[in-house]
């Protein structure tokens, strides 16, 4: 049990610092810290529905992030999360242009093959590249972003080109609404059962296969499960594969559910704040689930920041930025308390 | 007296690794200090070079007191050490690795350095040139200039630890004849040992540490006999022990070989090497020709000085390097084209040379650790129960006496014994052929050496084969049926009991059979 409370406390005063950091930052920049702190909480957690738009933002950043949970634990820096999340909504995208006028229950499934497909490709290539000749997968699928949002650009304004736009942002033309998994708002039980079927999946995928525990030690120590006689490039392909898929999942769902269409350069910040989450989550597919109903309410509560505090809405960036630098530098001081604390209870 | 210590206690958490250790050492004599693995004998050499502060006690060098754990006073005050693992940077030449630790030295061409050092060197009588590099260097020249390194300043307590762990037989007599050069040119030399042999060899004195305590010295090694000193090295623990494993724990007398052997005659050969060659890798030249076949029962002893080719040895059994020509062949099937995967189906298991890399993850579970080969058995996407993996982790372990808490504990806070245990635990199983044993009492202490002994000769009672590749030519004579010497990646010449260390010695530096 400590050896979950431990990391959770400790993400916890992350966050905490983080905020304060941030209040600070904004109190000296001349903006008001209570009044972004109100707004913080009024958006992501008091105000009615709050809950609703958390899972909104939340449910497709807990997919991805899922994915990066996979791929991190095998020992492999996936950050090309918001590519495959692209490139999964591009190739659902297509498919539902290619089958339009068929049935949902064809389309439906069809596009979400396709999406899963199309983010696992993507990160097919860093893969073979990382396993086959070492280049480092975090410049490669780092990289495969930028190409990922460009070829979503140029989707937007060539083949799926919306003719009816107002040209000053490219988009695809408009999902059928026969074949969309929620409204706009964006929040449907079907996206709902989609996560938690995922949530599950993964979760017994890490625990209660093979592959879950021989990725965690591939991870940690490659050469051990080498000499253990692992054919450790399939482990590592494995992960890369199910961990695009799963960004692509995303993508699916953002594209057929709240989105219903693609626009360039759309949710820019998803893939980041996916790691973000895993990370904080200490790559517990529990604490990613706690993690992401945490930073889907941030999300939402960007909205709120302009019209309580005056600020941009970019500030979530920034909040968002200030725990993930506290969480990447993994502070000794914090690491004492905890191990301090650890002491504390293993004697009580 | 050069050196006095005083009450030195030194704690690592709960581990005390000295304890209350009084030392004094007479000037410009050489000196002993002997132990098994974990009597503290790397932590107090540490502590006189400043490197660790102690918890308790003070240091006087030359009567003036010194402040302990800080390595420039103990370095200005005349101290110096030479690692256990050489600690010269591969890519220098031997001149930049002086330089690196002299005084002076503003702006300087590398003629200059070279021609700077070279004199050095000359002066200590180590043949070398100036500008080869640091990894050109075969081990014994590399531990000489460590030997250079340390004396570029004015030391006047140089401190070996465990030099010869590194060395053949004729490269330990011929460093035993530079220290004492080194002693005759009022240098103080202060060697930690581990074997009496070498111990009674060279030094003037001897001091033993066991358990963290000093129990005995210095005493004159004229008035000392190899029993007496092997006594107080091993302790209680000598009861348990039979003869033959006492002298090979304590280097004391070379032990005739002559354990029961279980080799089965006749019985086709559990490893079988034809003439295998192996590319050039990371670990050296690679193999050059190598014929070995191990019968089931037997236990085959790899000798050699380290970096000789064992490790690609252990590689190509394993399947993990390039074989460019030559077969080998596992329990009767040619395995030359198969994975580890299908080697280690055929009843491959190994304890790799290094424990904490390829032998552990030490950032994971216990059971993780010991459940890997297990996993690997099924498909890559099979469902597990990872509760029946715990189980049985738990039974293997307590089958084998590993001290642990928690089986989801880490595997870096076992101990190197126990740690050394988990493997055991894990590849010597029923189903084990061939066991490789690389190097597998390594930093181990007398009790978890004559654990890893036994595991192997029960193992070898059962039919498997074992190659057993060892520095430690006393382990090797102590446990094998048959001997390998290894030079360069090749089988210099196979030794039968009764086994002598002079020629098995002189195999070893490549001297013709």
């Amino acid at each position: 049990m400590i050896g979950n409370v431990v990391p959770a406390v400790r993400a916890a005063v992350f966050i905490v610092i983080a905020l304060v950091l941030c209040g600070v930052i904004f109190e000296i920049a001349g903006f008001s810290a209570p009044l972004m702190f109100e707004s913080i909480l009024e958006g992501a957690f008091l105000r009615r529905g709050a809950l609703e738009q958390a899972l909104r933002w939340g449910l497709p950043m807990f997919i991805t992030a899922l994915g990066v949970v996979i791929s991190f634990r095998a020992g492999y820096f996936n950050i090309g999360g918001q590519g495959q999340f692209y490139m999964g909504a591009i190739a659902a995208a297509f498919v539902a242009e290619w089958l339009k006028g068929s049935p949902a229950a064809l389309v439906i499934p069809a596009c979400f093959i396709a999406g899963m497909t199309g983010g696992a490709l993507w990160a097919l290539w860093p893969g073979i590249l990382r396993i086959k000749s070492g280049a480092d997968e975090v410049i490669t699928t780092l990289m495969g972003n930028f190409i990922a949002s460009l070829v979503l650009v140029y989707v937007t304004a060539g083949p799926l080109k919306d003719p009816s736009g107002s040209g000053q942002q490219a988009s695809s033309r408009p999902l059928d609404a026969a074949y969309r998994i929620s409204n706009s708002i964006g929040l449907s039980p079907t996206i709902i059962v989609i996560a938690i079927l995922t949530g599950v999946l993964v979760w017994t995928l890490l625990n209660r296969t093979s592959f879950g525990v021989l990725a965690g030690l591939a991870g940690r120590n490659p050469t051990m499960v080498e000499w253990q006689g692992a054919r450790v490039w399939r482990i590592g392909l494995a992960s890369f594969l199910i961990s695009g898929a799963l960004a692509g999942l995303a993508g699916t769902i953002e594209f057929m559910g709240p989105n219903g269409r693609l626009a360039g350069g759309f949710l820019p910040g998803h893939g980041f704040t996916a790691i973000l989450i895993a990370l904080v989550a200490n790559l517990s597919v529990v604490g990613t689930a706690a993690a992401a109903l945490f930073f889907g309410g941030l999300a939402s509560a960007a909205l709120f920041l302009p019209i309580l505090a005056g600020l941009p809405s970019a500030a979530i960036d920034i909040i968002n930025a200030a725990i993930s630098l506290f969480i990447t530098a993994k502070s000794g001081f914090i690491d004492r308390l905890a191990n301090l604390g650890k002491g504390q209870w293993t004697k009580s | 007296m050069i050196l006095e210590c005083r009450n030195l206690t030194v704690r690592y958490g709960k581990v005390t690794a000295l304890r209350d250790v009084d030392v004094q050492l007479e000037a410009n004599r050489i000196h002993a200090v002997v132990g098994q693995n974990g009597a503290g004998k790397t932590t107090f050499a540490r502590v006189v070079a400043g490197l660790v502060r102690p918890d308790t006690g003070d240091l006087r060098m030359a009567g003036a007191p010194i402040t302990a754990g800080n390595v420039s006073i103990s370095r200005q005050s005349g101290i110096e050490l030479v690692h256990q693992s050489f600690a010269l940077p591969p890519s220098f030449t031997v001149a930049e690795a002086m330089q690196f630790g002299a005084d002076g030295g503003t702006l300087f061409t590398k003629k200059a350095l070279e021609r700077r050092w070279q004199a050095h060197l000359d002066k200590l009588d180590i043949r070398v040139r100036a500008d080869r590099r640091i990894r050109d260097l075969p081990v014994e020249l590399q531990q000489a200039v460590e030997i250079a390194r340390a004396l570029v300043s004015d030391a006047k307590l140089l401190i070996l630890d465990e030099p010869t762990a590194v060395l053949s037989p004729e490269g330990a007599a011929r460093l035993f004849d530079q220290v004492r050069h080194l002693r005759d040119r009022g240098v103080t030399v202060v060697l930690i040992l581990h074997k009496i042999r070498e111990v009674l060899a060279v030094a003037e004195t001897v001091t033993v540490l066991r358990g963290g305590e000093r129990v005995a010295g210095p005493l004159e090694t004229t008035q000392i006999d190899s029993d007496r000193l092997a006594e107080l090295i091993i302790g209680s623990a000598s009861d348990e022990l039979d003869e033959e494993d006492r002298a090979a724990l304590t280097g004391a007398a070379i032990p005739a070989h002559a354990h029961a052997s279980a080799v089965s005659d006749g019985a086709a050969p559990v490893l079988d090497m034809r003439d295998v060659s192996t590319l050039r890798d990371s670990d050296g030249p690679g193999l050059e020709s190598i014929d070995l076949s191990i019968r089931p029962g037997e236990i085959v002893g790899i000798a050699g000085v380290e970096g000789n080719g064992q490790r690609s040895l252990v590689r190509t059994i394993a399947g993990l390097a390039n074989v460019s020509e030559g077969t080998v062949g596992l329990d009767g099937r040619d395995v030359t084209r198969k994975s580890l995967a299908d080697r280690r189906v055929a009843g491959l298991r190994i304890i790799p040379f290094e424990r904490n890399v390829e032998g552990l993850s030490l950032n994971s579970p216990l059971w993780e650790n010991w459940s890997a080969l297990g996993l690997l058995r099924k498909p890559l996407f099979a469902t597990i129960s990872p509760g029946g993996f715990r189980r049985g982790c738990v039974q293997a372990l307590d089958n084998w006496d590993v001290v642990y808490a928690d089986v989801n504990q880490h595997a870096g806070s076992l101990s190197g014994g126990n740690a050394q245990k988990l493997i055991l635990s894990r590849e010597i199983d029923e189903t084990a052929r061939l066991v490789i044993a690389a190097q597998p009492t390594r930093g181990l202490d007398i009790g978890a050496t004559a654990f890893v002994w036994d595991a192997l000769r029960r193992a070898r009672a059962r039919d498997c084969g074992i190659l057993f590749v060892s520095s430690d030519l006393d382990e090797i004579f102590d446990i094998s049926d048959r001997v390998a010497v290894m030079v360069s990646g090749r089988i210099q010449a196979v030794f039968e009991p009764p086994f002598e260390i002079s020629r098995v010695g002189a195999a070893m530096t490549g001297a013709v059979q």
